[in-house]
């Protein structure tokens, strides 16, 4: 409660950018968890005859099998924000563990973790990517891990590094004393330390993961049967009339724009807090 | 100073024997059985191997070995540049990324050698007016460029410039069944074509150059030296490039090399975006029509460059600066 409330303080002391992406990113979100109830067209059916232009009943139109794009663009927002909010909770609260314990051991498993973290930083994460979504399926679940196997690095650095330097205060040095354990210690004292600078990592990995889901998507190869936005792309620029027709003004126009507007949303908000954050350190 | 040197290369030699070891053991944690059915259309019979044919499949391809052995082999298969052979493509994977890779480093490169130079340049004369117009409207478009992902910049490039204005061809590498006249035709072809995907690339890349350019000029332009160099009355453009830029370049070039695995990366979505005839595109087909060995062999590929050229960064950052050590 008391984070809750701490957090809609910092969120009054956003910029007006900050305010928009806010507000654009809530937005998608409610279009995510009422995608289903917005559109009165179903979002994998055809529901008109194909390239209906934007009216009053298609609002954005349709593509070449009469499926509605709104519909279709609602559902992607479902898509991308469970991508989205998977991959940055999985590997910020993975990520921050493993920082934690890197940093409060030390010793051998420091060691090994950081020399794990070299590894995957070194390692080009767009084609790593697509071996093991061909290897292992391209399931949402799957790509959500492979998203958050390669990002758990950046908070676990950031972690990590933090806690080297609470773990000599004097009064985490004085609960040791007192016999704190190390989940006592991590809860009570490390916690509250590295939740503004793990907040602003978690925030990049959101958008990092939506945007590499579309690329996926984009490639074709990203889970077949989850219409995300990139899924939309893909199937406009595989059809082969689309540079010739004026179809691409919505059929393209609109899932780029979806990701557009919510990627540079997120840019702003991380903008800000990253602010609060530096203020307050 | 040579000590260190061996300790960073066997540090890259360990990340490489990870990858390695791990395109060894991916397909072998995959899933099912290649040998459990011969041929299983749906709504057909089922066939499938006999024990014998199993027995002989697997003691074809050395699948009865001990794992250990079978990873021995494909190690030092590999240290003869053996990589595989690609089913679909009837032929050996070396010989078909040899053929496709050369159009994926020419566009890398250019892009790289394009976005850095734009970057520095633009970058500078941010830091030179900081806090001016000019460094406010040029921060946020290169803020904003730098989050629009690679194939949205793409496909916009595509339809403005090449489907509604007709200025560059919509897709290959060169014209298809063309007589050239000269060898300066060709070459001019070959140019028009890969503009749109160097310009993507490149339009990618800016932003990171840009905000890299900036900051490291402006901790520049603040030293002692810089004021001397202004109260001897150098001209303006002297001082930013002469004197600030040699001092700032230290962080760009090393980014140049580092910077590489994610151009990768992007060229695989440029490549397709513009059906360019790279590896990036030929990853995607080979995925596409499930063929594993080239798939591996493209990774293995872009690893080992990544790596490389993060040697290469590391060995050039401390030939320039003589201060780490």
């Amino acid at each position: 409660m008391k984070y809750v409330k701490q957090g809609m303080k910092n969120i009054k002391g956003f910029t007006l950018m900050g305010k928009t992406g806010m507000a654009v990113v809530c937005v998608v979100l409610f279009l995510g968890i009422f995608s289903d109830r917005l559109s009165v067209h179903p979002y994998n059916l055809p529901s008109g005859s194909a390239f209906e232009a934007p009216g009053p009943v298609h609002w954005l139109g349709t593509d070449d099998l009469g499926i509605d794009l709104w519909a279709q663009i609602c559902f992607g927002a479902r898509v991308s924000m469970i991508i989205g909010f998977g991959t940055a909770l999985l590997a910020g609260i993975g990520g921050s563990l493993i920082g934690i314990c890197s940093g409060y051991f030390g010793g051998l498993i420091d060691k090994i973790v950081m020399r794990v973290t070299d590894i995957i930083i070194v390692l080009p994460d767009l084609p790593t990517m697509i071996v093991l979504g061909a290897f292992f399926g391209p399931g949402i679940r799957n790509i959500i891990i492979v998203l958050a196997l390669f990002s758990w690095t950046v908070p676990a650095r950031i972690v990590r590094s933090k806690i080297l330097s609470v773990k000599e205060e004097k009064y985490v040095v004085a609960a040791k004393n007192y016999g704190a354990k190390f989940w006592h210690l991590t809860i009570r004292h490390f916690l509250p330390n590295i939740l503004p600078v793990v907040m602003v990592s978690v925030i990049r990995l959101f958008s990092k993961a939506i945007v590499a889901e579309a690329g996926l998507a984009f490639l074709g190869l990203g889970d077949p049967t989850s219409k995300s936005w990139g899924l939309i792309l893909n199937h406009a620029v595989n059809f082969r009339g689309i540079y010739f027709t004026d179809y691409w003004k919505w059929w393209i126009v609109g899932p780029s724009a979806a990701i557009m507007l919510l990627v540079t949303a997120i840019a702003f908000i991380c903008r800000d807090v990253e602010k609060i954050v530096n203020s307050k350190i | 100073m040579r000590k260190r040197m061996l300790a960073k290369i066997s540090e890259y030699l360990m990340t490489l024997l990870v990858i390695i070891t791990l395109n060894f053991f991916i397909p072998r944690l995959m899933p099912g059985d290649p040998f459990t059915f011969l041929s299983s259309d749906e709504g057909q019979v089922t066939v499938t191997y006999s024990e014998e044919q199993i027995a002989k499949y697997k003691a074809y391809y050395g699948l009865d070995k001990p794992i250990l052995v079978q990873y021995t082999s494909y190690i030092s298969n590999l240290l003869r540049g053996n990589i595989g052979y690609s089913i679909y493509y009837n032929d050996h994977v070396s010989t078909i990324i040899g053929k496709r890779i050369r159009w994926t480093i020419s566009i890398v490169i250019a892009a790289i050698v394009i976005s850095s130079l734009t970057g520095i340049v633009l970058g500078s004369l941010s830091a030179w007016n900081r806090n001016g117009v000019l460094d406010k409207g040029l921060y946020t478009l290169m803020m904003t460029l730098s989050e629009i992902p690679a194939f949205l910049i793409g496909i916009g490039f595509l339809f403005i410039l090449a489907a509604k204005l007709g200025w560059f061809p919509l897709a290959g590498g060169m014209k298809s069944f063309a007589n050239y006249s000269s060898f300066a035709d060709r070459i001019m072809d070959i140019l028009h074509h890969a503009f749109l995907p160097v310009l993507t690339l490149s339009v990618v890349r800016l932003g990171e150059f840009y905000l890299l350019a900036r900051n490291s000029m402006i901790s520049v332009l603040t030293k002692d030296y810089m004021r001397t160099a202004r109260a001897k009355g150098l001209g303006k453009m002297r001082i930013i490039f002469r004197h600030g830029l040699k001092n700032a370049m230290l962080p760009i070039v090393t980014r140049v090399f580092l910077s590489l695995g994610a151009l990768f990366g992007g060229a695989i979505l440029v490549e397709n975006v513009f059906h360019y005839p790279g590896v990036g595109r030929l990853m995607r087909e080979a995925v596409m029509v499930r063929d594993y060995v080239l798939v591996q062999g493209i990774f293995l590929l872009v690893a080992i460059t990544v790596l490389t050229m993060n040697l290469i960064a590391d060995i050039i950052y401390r030939r320039l600066d003589p201060r780490v050590s």
